[in-house]
């Protein structure tokens, strides 16, 4: 089980069985990218291994994010996928020893999936059977394809992510797609982290993962 | 796979005794197919095709030739590549869903064919699922809590897609390595381009 609850302070999130997917939702500037870094620096933390996915962002500063809130305590747990419209492909390793791997575009699925791929060997070989899986972040991959391409992907991944026991994290930007897209992307997952901000504190609620939705809490 | 015709297999492949112990292997459950070389083997495909097993080297059009040729034109069949030389990793990227390497066991080839097919029936009921998802989706976007909760139609369709969900679930077993993960995802975007 993964225990979520030092970044998601509910009890939904005290044990998360392995294999389950969550999506993260929120408007824009609610801090999804910033609960993603949480929880898998928070996984590093805890001797879970820490793939991280990247659309729009260098992936590069999304492990010196989760490296910084780790205090560099295990690099080579940690690598990261980045897939930027202009990015080459390559693989490289980073002083202090995490894993970059490129992929040409958030369209492209085949060399997300071998990123992917190539890191679970990694974290394998390195001893780390358990992980987490953070992507930041959907919309971006829905404007470079469409709905259904990013549904069946978000589909096939869980279900990889169910065969190696692993967490995965997604976020989407809420206010950046109409209700029925959300709806049908949301069906693709096993629980819900909404994001709202409240008179200037973030607020969190967790839904799916038990029959009621979690209170909103302060994070 | 409820039809009544068994699933069609090509076997493209120049040596004929090889062809011959494949086609002895598969034709209990399969409708077998042989072409000697990739030319006869691209006027044998056609949508009837299931599985195509296709040697890598051949004199004449190559099997990287054929397997480009079937995915230019966007045809529904798995192809399992058959080769002498252990492939490298990056060429999962060039398109085929199983990669064995000579000599090939009876069991082995049986195995692949049936997780091919599998993965097919896979991707058919996610094509299903997702459709269904959408409708739901669409529903619940433009009624009111009250008419949905009226509405037989939409009891059905939040039914089915339950059912769907769990048939997925047990199909999972296809898809638990990286070579079935990678061509999973690949045969996804695949059927996209449509």
């Amino acid at each position: 089980m993964y225990d979520l609850s030092n970044v998601v302070d509910v009890d939904a999130m005290s044990s998360v069985a392995p294999g389950s997917s969550l999506l993260v939702t929120g408007a824009a500037m609610t801090g999804k990218d910033a609960l993603l870094t949480d929880l898998l620096a928070d996984g590093v933390a805890s001797s879970n291994g820490a793939v991280a996915v990247t659309t729009g962002g260098r992936a590069e500063d999304l492990v010196a994010d989760i490296e910084d809130r780790t205090g560099g305590l295990d690099s080579a747990a940690i690598c990261g996928i980045d897939c930027r419209a202009d990015s080459n492909r390559e693989e490289l390793e980073l002083d202090g020893g995490a894993y970059v791997h490129r992929v040409a575009s958030p369209s492209d699925m085949t060399g997300i999936g071998i990123g992917i791929t190539n890191c679970f060997e990694r974290l394998h070989d390195a001893g780390l059977d358990s992980g987490r899986l953070g992507l930041t972040n959907l919309s971006t991959m829905v404007t470079y394809t469409d709905r259904q391409t990013v549904f069946k992907f978000c589909h096939v991944l869980s279900s990889r992510l169910d065969s190696a026991g692993f967490l995965g994290v997604f976020t989407i930007d809420s206010s950046a797609h109409d209700k029925q897209t959300l709806q049908v992307l949301k069906q693709a997952f096993d629980g819900l982290v909404e994001l709202r901000e409240n008179d200037g504190t973030r607020e969190a609620r967790v839904r799916g993962l038990q029959p009621e939705p979690s209170p909103w809490v302060e994070l | 796979m409820s039809d009544a015709q068994p699933p069609v297999v090509l076997i493209v492949e120049d040596e004929p005794d090889v062809a011959d112990t494949y086609r002895l292997w598969l034709a209990d459950d399969y409708d077998v197919r042989v072409a000697e070389n990739g030319d006869e083997g691209l006027e044998e495909l056609n949508s009837d095709v299931d599985v195509v097993l296709l040697d890598r080297m051949m004199p004449g059009l190559s099997g990287d030739e054929v397997l480009a040729h079937i995915r230019d034109e966007e045809l529904d069949c798995r192809v399992a590549m058959v080769t002498a030389v252990e492939p490298d990793f990056d060429i999962l990227e060039m398109g085929f869903d199983a990669y064995l390497s000579k000599p090939i066991k009876s069991d082995q080839l049986e195995d692949t064919v049936t997780n091919l097919l599998e993965r097919s029936e896979y991707d058919s009921l996610l094509q299903e699922y997702y459709s269904l998802v959408e409708k739901q989706a669409t529903l619940e976007a433009t009624k009111s809590r009250a008419e949905l909760a009226e509405s037989e139609e939409y009891e059905k369709l939040t039914s089915r897609i339950g059912d769907l969900r769990g048939e997925l679930s047990e199909t999972l077993g296809g898809i638990e390595d990286d070579e079935d993960f990678i061509a999973t995802i690949r045969g996804l975007s695949n059927q996209d381009e449509n």
